[in-house]
């Protein structure tokens, strides 16, 4: 991957109430469960609120809520 | 008799599939273990119509057949291999009609295996609720597989899924589909090929999966495992990049049909999940309403676990004494009534505090707020080798590690699960408080200092928080410790908030103290067996020596009947097995500042830490009086028969106190970790580090104080 860290639109440098679509995923792995739980290219997804203690985030996800950690909001890039 | 019929119960994690599994089992359910692996597996049996019993296997939620966990490996090593025992004849397959896009990848992989597969849409009364509309039709014949609507929480459409398993038993072939859902690139068809010569009976798609996953599917040996190596490496077949293909294929696939078969209204705005986690999930408030509830759960335990327990060791009390006065004395009558009465007491005596913490917990869980904790939890679990849901057999521990550690089992990661097993007795449970209470006040006095604060109180709390404390940092040590090649998500969903079913809680209630008094109970029992066996025999003569020469004190001093009794006992249990015992380990523990009458009470206290107190009420001739407070006064008599010294200064006091904070003084808790984790390696792994830290922190504080 040549973008350096920040560049790319990712999740988890994102401020919470932001609303967008996924475009894909910087980590395979990360990404292939998070496909496999419904988070998809073109998922729309939106940042609730920031988790306790710097901790990860709460999203929405089409109709459904996910916890995330940081390192797995971090691996979700948006449109 | 007809044959019976095994289905397997599968689903994505909060579709439900528990709350179905309990409709159509009600307690005919077992659990049993899954071969060679930590994962519980449910078993029920339910009857149809015609008669025909089915046995159902509620398999783990999981979300795809590339598990990130033990508990979803086993759906796919079960499910990949036609040859394992729990293979089942169909499957029944578990979906949140009201998010059902997300729940139709596994579902579309199940049909690829060509067992006889069932659609069963959950969550009726929901979809009801929110107007959704289906076309159960169009579902069907779009996805090749029959579906039925129903609900797990009401009981609605249940009988239509029993109907429909009858058809199923009758004519297997014609619900099993040959045509697959998802189309194999030609590469994947050569590896799928290949693999599949390898697993009898497996079909392409079994043989796919074999591809991807021979490293670690244990039904395959070294020989397969290299040449299912040898078959991917000849194809250059890359399993992740085939899997996220595979998935996206699936999901274009699929998402047409539900966009054609759910009308759903338009929704409108934020639910009531999302406006109640606006405050559930907050930053501050989220974190302070958790300790909240957790204190309410403390306070419950404490408040209604406290009369039963007394009835329980009341009742107990009043068998044994039954039977002794009926049956001839004798060591017969001894060991039913101090070995296995008292034994069984002691493991009953649990349940209130075990099933009034799992009401609430299960409580908690159904109402989906245990997501919650784990998530707000996560990143401060996690810096320590744990898991967000670690948090809850943490604070659990402080009312009893027992069914604290059981508690761990909805943490999936193993190495997070077992470094959550290992230091959850360091939190001060509620045995300790007797022995806190008895020590306390040979080390602080009972001054207020500042106004408020007695300085015996801030004592209490300091011995809490290093409990608390050396929790944490026993799993700091462990995660460096520890390997595994398992990775650790979160990504954790979080289910709406429902009310809970009853029935649910109250199996999971059921099933936990089940599980306790049987696997638990046989070790429990079979240790204070040996425990009465040492305190209550000794040497051939010794015993009946020591009651002589005791009686004759007692004649000589003109004691009454209970003095002379208490002193009986004293001299009895100085001549027995412990006694010997006692003095044995003396040298061990004299650098700690114990004498052997110590040791007696550290090797009886294995049981329970509370028998401490009992123990030395015993050793100390005040047996019929055996409460806190005059322990501690005759102890505080104690002298060193050489020096003339108390014995309980502060320097012995405060040392015994720590080796309680630290010790794993309870038969109990090595018996739940053996159960826990299968195997006697990590109990014993436990009990050293345990106790080798109380011994050196014991020695610490002895030595510079003294």
């Amino acid at each position: 991957m040549v973008a350096t860290v920040g560049q790319q639109n990712e999740l988890n440098q994102a401020k919470p109430g932001l609303k967008g679509e996924v475009s894909h995923f910087s980590n395979e792995r990360i990404g292939s469960k998070l496909m496999a739980m419904g988070v998809l290219p073109g998922s729309k997804i939106e940042y609730i609120r920031k988790a306790p203690f710097g901790g990860g985030c709460y999203v929405k996800v089409d109709n459904f809520l996910l916890g995330l950690r940081k390192a797995e909001a971090a691996s979700i890039v948006l449109k | 008799m007809t044959k019976t019929f095994t289905v397997a119960l599968l689903g994505n994690p909060n579709c439900g599939k528990s709350s179905l599994f309990n409709q159509l089992t009600g307690l005919r359910q077992k659990v049993g273990n899954f071969p060679g692996i930590t994962v519980d597996k449910k078993i029920g049996k339910f009857a149809l119509q015609s008669g025909q019993e089915v046995s159902i296997i509620d398999f783990p939620g999981t979300y795809s057949f590339y598990p990130t966990s033990i508990d979803e490996r086993i759906v796919v090593q079960s499910l990949s291999n036609p040859n394992d025992e729990n293979y089942p004849d169909a499957v029944v397959y578990v979906a949140d009609v009201t998010k059902l896009e997300k729940h139709l990848l596994l579902l579309t992989q199940l049909r690829d295996l060509g067992l006889p597969l069932i659609l069963a849409l959950n969550m009726a009364d929901v979809a009801e609720q929110q107007g959704l509309e289906v076309s159960l039709g169009l579902l069907s014949k779009r996805l090749g597989v029959p579906v039925v609507m129903l609900s797990g929480r009401t009981g609605a459409g249940i009988n239509d899924l029993k109907v429909l398993l009858e058809a199923v038993i009758a004519q297997p072939g014609a619900y099993a589909t040959t045509q697959p859902f998802f189309t194999m690139s030609e590469q994947e068809m050569a590896v799928a090929h290949a693999a599949r010569a390898i697993v009898p009976g497996a079909n392409t798609y079994q043989g796919l999966l074999v591809a991807h996953h021979y490293e670690w599917l244990p039904f395959l040996s070294d020989a397969q495992r290299g040449l299912v190596k040898d078959i991917a490496e000849q194809h250059e077949f890359v399993s992740l990049r085939s899997q996220v293909d595979e998935t996206m294929q699936r999901f274009d696939r699929f998402t047409p049909v539900v966009k054609k078969a759910l009308k759903a209204p338009e929704s409108q705005g934020r639910g009531m999940t999302e406006r109640l986690d606006a405050v559930l999930t907050h930053r501050v408030f989220g974190p302070l309403i958790f300790f909240g509830l957790m204190l309410l759960v403390f306070q419950a335990i404490f408040a209604w676990a406290g009369t039963p327990m007394d009835w329980i060791e009341a009742f107990f009390t009043f068998v044994g004494d039954q039977v002794r006065s009926t049956l001839p004395a004798g060591w017969f009558t001894d060991l039913l009534t101090d070995g296995i009465i008292a034994g069984l007491g002691g493991v009953l005596v649990f349940i209130p505090q075990i099933a009034i913490l799992f009401l609430l917990i299960a409580i908690l869980e159904e109402v989906g707020y245990m997501a919650r904790a784990a998530f707000m939890f996560d990143q401060v679990m996690q810096s320590f080798g744990l898991n967000g849901r670690s948090i809850v057999a943490l604070v659990s521990g402080g009312a009893c590690a027992i069914p604290a550690i059981m508690s761990t089992r909805t943490i999936g990661n193993w190495k997070e699960r077992l470094i959550t097993i290992l230091v959850t007795p360091f939190i001060s449970c509620s045995a300790r408080i007797p022995v806190y209470t008895v020590l306390v006040g040979f080390v602080v006095p009972p001054k207020v200092v500042l106004g408020i604060f007695n300085l015996q109180g801030l004592a209490f709390m300091g011995l809490y928080l290093l409990g608390i404390v050396s929790a944490l940092g026993a799993a700091y040590v462990f995660k460096l410790i520890l390997k595994t090649r398992e990775r650790s998500f979160l990504m954790l969903e979080m289910p709406e908030y429902r009310v809970p079913v009853a029935r649910n809680v109250v199996l999971t209630v059921w099933e936990k103290v089940q599980s306790f008094v049987v696997e638990a109970g046989k070790v429990i029992l079979g240790v204070s067996i040996v425990l009465w066996f040492l305190a209550s025999y000794g040497p051939p003569g010794e015993m009946a020596a020591a009651e002589a020469s005791a009686r004759s004190s007692a004649e000589q001093l003109q004691m009454e009947a209970a003095e002379r009794d208490d002193l009986i006992a004293s001299r009895k249990i100085e001549a027995s097995f412990a006694g010997h015992i006692g003095k044995a380990v003396e040298p061990v523990i004299r650098p700690l500042g114990y004498d052997w009458k110590i040791g007696i009470a550290l090797i009886t206290s294995f049981a329970a830490r509370e028998v401490f107190v009992g123990t030395m009420a015993t050793i100390y001739s005040i047996g019929s009086a055996s409460d806190e407070f005059t322990v501690r006064e005759r102890m505080a008599q104690e002298r060193n028969p050489l020096t003339g010294a108390p014995v309980y200064n502060t320097a012995t006091a405060l040392s015994l106190l720590l080796f309680y904070v630290f010790a794993m003084q309870c038969m109990s808790t090595v018996a739940v970790v053996k159960r826990e984790t299968k195997s006697w390696k990590w109990p014993a792994i436990q009990f050293a580090f345990m106790t080798g830290l109380a011994y050196l922190s014991g020695l610490l504080a002895y030595q510079l104080l003294s």
